[in-house]
């Protein structure tokens, strides 16, 4: 069925499609529409789910907890602040190897108030042992949220599925919306198998654990977080097998010739893709590298997209204080270990900050800072600031 | 560093090894959470006793024949008490400090109905004693006393001077407040479970106090209080000036009195409201004079504002002095009032300030109050302040009679009147069975659940159904009932409303809360049980339950 979706239904039917079975979630712009969209499925029998409403993201998260190790498909959804508010909880939902699935609709962290797209929400939740898939258009959105599912569980980690504010949370397209049946074909019904809190064999969860322990439980979430590279372009591979399309995790576009690379993330690498077009038609040899996915970092990917470049342009929708782009941090720890002959000049750029737009103008001049410096320096690095 | 390929078998999360449950975590206890029934404040505040809280529960999930069965454990006359009760229950509702007082009246007054509807009848499950309990005076003292005692298995005979039975609900009280067929079918129920009515029985006459004291094995003394008071004015005797009990009672038996054009009404009670409305309903222009102001009156607001609405005129601050006329009532003349400092009564005392005003009229009845006729007591029985002397349960200085309604020390309405007969029926019964009276045995105990014991958070806002009340205009035109009865949906909705204070209605939120599942259904029954094996004390499911069905008991 072909239907007229923003990102925030898409991620509701997403949601629903996959067989749901426990929601709780506590509205908070711009994700709102998501978990209203789910109430009035639920209300009308479209899904055959609980929804529990609480008091805050970080209660939400914990009945996710709870009704994950219950042994239930469990979902949530948030954003900014909320996503702050249940930072405690993410570390304790891959403590405790609970495949949740979350929707994260990427916000400005507050102060000041403001509640456009801006990764740094998302992003600041790294070390929380959670996957985290980035999306770039309103199909990406639904495919990526029934995905999540199956990775979740295949894995026993939970995993965030992230849109934009606005671009794609309240923008509308035409999408796919996949049958029920199908998607039950792809996405069987959860088995927990043996972790799960069952009444008539009550057990502790998540008990105090020595140190001659504690460091095997992590080790096993690296483990585990290792194989979610492979896991995740299985599952990705087996959803283009039963739909016919594919997100691959790391994406070159024009990027096989090309000597300067833009790589973007979310919906910027959907202006990426004309920014980089329209280079071409005025003759330059700019490329476009997407990434999906930011955990499990997928350094083998990038290298074979970047190995042999001479410049890559890092967009960041995102800042970590004191450093630098967060995307660009992660990209130049990747790239260390090529050769310096191999390894392409890393040029990290800040843009787009609480929801300003990155538009094909703003990623040309970035193109062609790129092209024309010799190597990355401190200036002119936030594009489009007013330096104060 | 030392490493090693050894394959141990590690869960992916920490997972006792045991069942939980060897970790009695009761242990660590300090305070039990118990689940306890309180009183509603309604159901203590009830003169008639009845369970409110209890009853608007059945009600709100349409089990109406339960919920009749419920009142009539209390009270025999639900369809009478839905019209004629001053509804004390709703004056200490706790819902009246998160919107408006819950109409317990209505709900009260479907309920009746439905039971008249229904034909709803009384069943007798006890045993049918030996003893035989009379009971003098047929209203609504008598006739709940009579109606528990034969509950309890015991033979009753009612005697009453009167044609039929009823007193005041019959003779005092407007047919357009509370109509004969209602009445009649009431006490017709009382009928069928064997009651003996000795009607048109003047004590004295063919049976006497020590007769009846011989024949029974106990008396129940609810003559009521009718004999009119003494105004202290000169002019009682013109023709025109009569008593409010007389007029009402002439008026209830279908002899409309003659009356004159202008009716001046005497008193700020009910019965003076009453005497007013009847008399508009006569055709008469009808002005009502008390000796306070309007906040004082004795007489329930609402029948106030009817009364106003309909057209009686007030005039307040002013009390009778003289009735005047050559033979016949032409006028009264009436003593202005200023309002002094409070008196016993706890309000304010009028005081004459010497100026008159006169209020031309042909009719003048007086309402101000009856009193106990003492001649028509048992001679044993010791009066005080011209009421008999009686505890709360009625019981007199003379063994074996119990007395009750507006012959002993409790306010004059029909609700009180009915508490009084049902607690004299405990009484009876525990006297009955050699038992010695025992005030504490006979007075249940519950804690109160008030306002602070509820949890409102789990209350929206609803509104008040108003009472649907005919048209003035059409009110006018006879003595048909003024308010009407709620619709089925009505009730409903209203009963609905209430919090069920201190009654677990099984909302499970004790349940949902409990952080340690240590609260379970009660396998046996109604209710919850607590699993103190592991219950840790905390005490969320007394916080969390709505209506103060729980509480925290400190260990010692």
């Amino acid at each position: 069925m072909r239907k007229v979706l923003a990102g925030n239904q898409a991620v509701a039917y997403g949601a629903m499609l996959s067989g749901v079975e426990v929601v709780a979630a506590y509205p908070i712009t711009p994700q709102t529409t998501i978990i209203e969209t789910l109430a009035e499925m639920q209300a009308e029998g479209i899904g055959d789910f609980d929804y529990i409403r609480v008091e805050s993201e970080h209660s939400a998260m914990s009945a996710c907890i709870g009704a994950s190790m219950g042994g239930v498909r469990t979902f949530t959804a948030t954003c900014g602040q909320g996503l702050f508010l249940m930072h405690e909880m993410l570390h304790y939902a891959a403590g405790a190897r609970t495949p949740v699935v979350l929707a994260n609709v990427n916000r400005a962290a507050a102060a000041p108030w403001n509640i456009w797209s801006d990764q740094t929400d998302s992003l600041s939740q790294r070390e929380t042992g959670w996957i985290q898939l980035y999306c770039e258009g309103n199909q990406e959105v639904l495919d990526t949220t029934i995905m999540a599912f199956k990775i979740a569980e295949k894995l026993k980690l939970p995993t965030m599925v992230i849109l934009d504010a606005f671009f794609l949370s309240h923008t509308s397209e035409p999408i796919e919306i996949p049958d029920k049946e199908a998607v039950e074909d792809f996405l069987p019904t959860y088995d927990p198998k043996d972790i799960w809190l069952n009444p008539d064999n009550p057990q502790t969860f998540g008990g105090i654990t020595m140190s001659d322990a504690y460091m095997e439980l992590r080790w096993q979430i690296q483990r585990d977080m290792e194989r979610a590279k492979s896991v995740i372009a299985e599952v990705h591979e087996d959803f283009a097998h039963h739909f016919g399309r594919m997100y691959p995790q790391v994406e070159g576009y024009l990027a096989g010739d090309a000597e300067v690379l833009v790589v973007c993330t979310g919906t910027a690498a959907s202006t990426a893709r004309v920014a980089v077009e329209t280079l071409r038609a005025e003759g330059e040899r700019a490329g476009l590298v997407k990434i999906k996915t930011f955990r499990p970092f997928p350094g083998e990917e990038i290298i074979g997209e970047l190995k042999g470049k001479k410049k890559v342009a890092v967009i960041d929708r995102n800042f970590s204080p004191g450093a630098q782009g967060i995307w660009a941090q992660e990209l130049r720890s990747v790239l260390c270990e090529l050769s310096d002959q191999e390894r392409p000049k890393v040029y990290g750029y800040i843009a787009g900050l609480g929801g300003r737009d990155i538009t094909v103008k703003t990623l040309k001049e970035i193109y062609y800072k790129t092209l024309r410096s010799h190597r990355p320096d401190d200036r002119d690095m936030w594009v489009g600031v007013r330096y104060v | 560093m030392k490493h090693t390929d050894r394959q141990v078998n590690i869960p992916l999360c920490c997972i006792s090894t045991t069942s939980s449950l060897v970790n009695k975590t009761g242990s660590w206890r300090y305070a039990n959470p118990v689940f306890i029934h309180r009183g509603s404040p309604c159901n203590e505040q009830c003169p008639a006793g009845e369970d409110i809280a209890g009853y608007m529960y059945l009600a709100a999930q349409g089990k109406f024949e339960e919920a009749w069965r419920l009142i009539m454990k209390e009270n025999p006359f639900p369809a009478v008490m839905g019209r004629v009760c001053y509804r004390f229950c709703e004056s200490k509702c706790n819902r009246a400090e998160h919107d408006d007082p819950v109409s317990i009246n209505q709900v009260e007054r479907f309920i009746g109905d439905y039971g008249l509807a229904h034909s709803l009848e009384i069943d007798l499950t006890r045993p049918e004693t030996n003893k035989g309990v009379a009971i003098v005076g047929a209203g609504p003292a008598g006739l709940t006393a009579a109606y528990h005692l034969r509950l309890l298995g015991y033979g009753v005979t009612v005697f009453d001077s009167n044609e039929r039975p009823g007193g005041l609900m019959r003779y005092g009280i407007p047919a357009y407040r509370l109509p004969n067929e209602i009445l009649d079918a009431e006490i017709g129920r009382l009928s069928n479970i064997g009651i003996d009515f000795r009607m048109g029985v003047n004590i004295g006459e063919s049976i006497d106090w020590e007769k009846i004291s011989r024949e029974f094995d106990a008396v129940f003394v609810a003559i009521g209080a009718y004999q009119e008071g003494d105004p202290g004015i000169k002019g009682m005797d013109k023709k025109g000036a009569v008593n409010a009990l007389d007029f009402l009672k002439e008026v209830n038996c279908g002899k409309y009195p003659k009356m004159g054009k202008k009716v001046a009404v005497i008193g700020g009670g009910n019965s003076a409201i009453d005497c007013a409305r009847v008399s508009l309903r006569l055709g008469a222009d009808v002005t009502l004079v008390y000796r306070r102001s309007q906040s004082e009156m004795p007489a329930h607001p609402e029948e106030i504002e009817m009364a106003r609405e309909e057209g009686v005129k007030f005039i307040f601050l002013a009390g009778p002095q003289e009735i005047y006329g050559p033979a016949d009532v032409s006028g009264i003349r009436l003593l202005k009032m200023s309002l002094g400092p409070i008196d016993d009564s706890g309000r304010r005392r009028p005081a004459p300030t010497g100026e008159t005003v006169d209020l031309a009229c042909q009719t003048v009845i007086l309402a101000i109050g009856e009193s106990l006729k003492v001649e028509d007591l048992p001679p044993s029985l010791i009066c005080d302040k011209n009421m008999v002397k009686a505890d709360a349960f009625g019981k007199t200085n003379t063994d074996g009679f119990f007395a009750g309604g507006d012959i002993i020390d409790i306010p004059h309405t029909v609700t009180h009147a009915i508490g009084s007969g049902r607690r004299a029926a405990r009484a009876i019964d525990r006297f009955l069975r050699g038992k010695k009276h025992d005030e504490d045995a006979l007075t249940p105990t519950l804690e109160l659940a008030d306002n602070n014991r509820l949890n409102l958070f789990y209350f929206d806002h609803r509104s008040r159904t108003k009472a649907h009340r005919v048209k003035v205009g059409e009110r006018l035109t006879s003595f048909g009932e003024v308010c009407l009865s709620p619709s089925e949906e009505e009730a409903v909705y209203e009963a609905g409303r209430c919090f069920n204070c201190g009654l677990c209605t099984e909302c499970g939120n004790c349940y949902i809360f409990c952080p340690d599942f240590s609260i379970m259904k009660n396998p046996d029954g109604y209710g919850y049980i607590v699993d103190l094996d592991y219950c840790k004390g905390c005490g969320i499911c007394v916080q969390e339950c709505p209506r103060g069905a729980m509480k925290m008991e400190f260990m010692e």
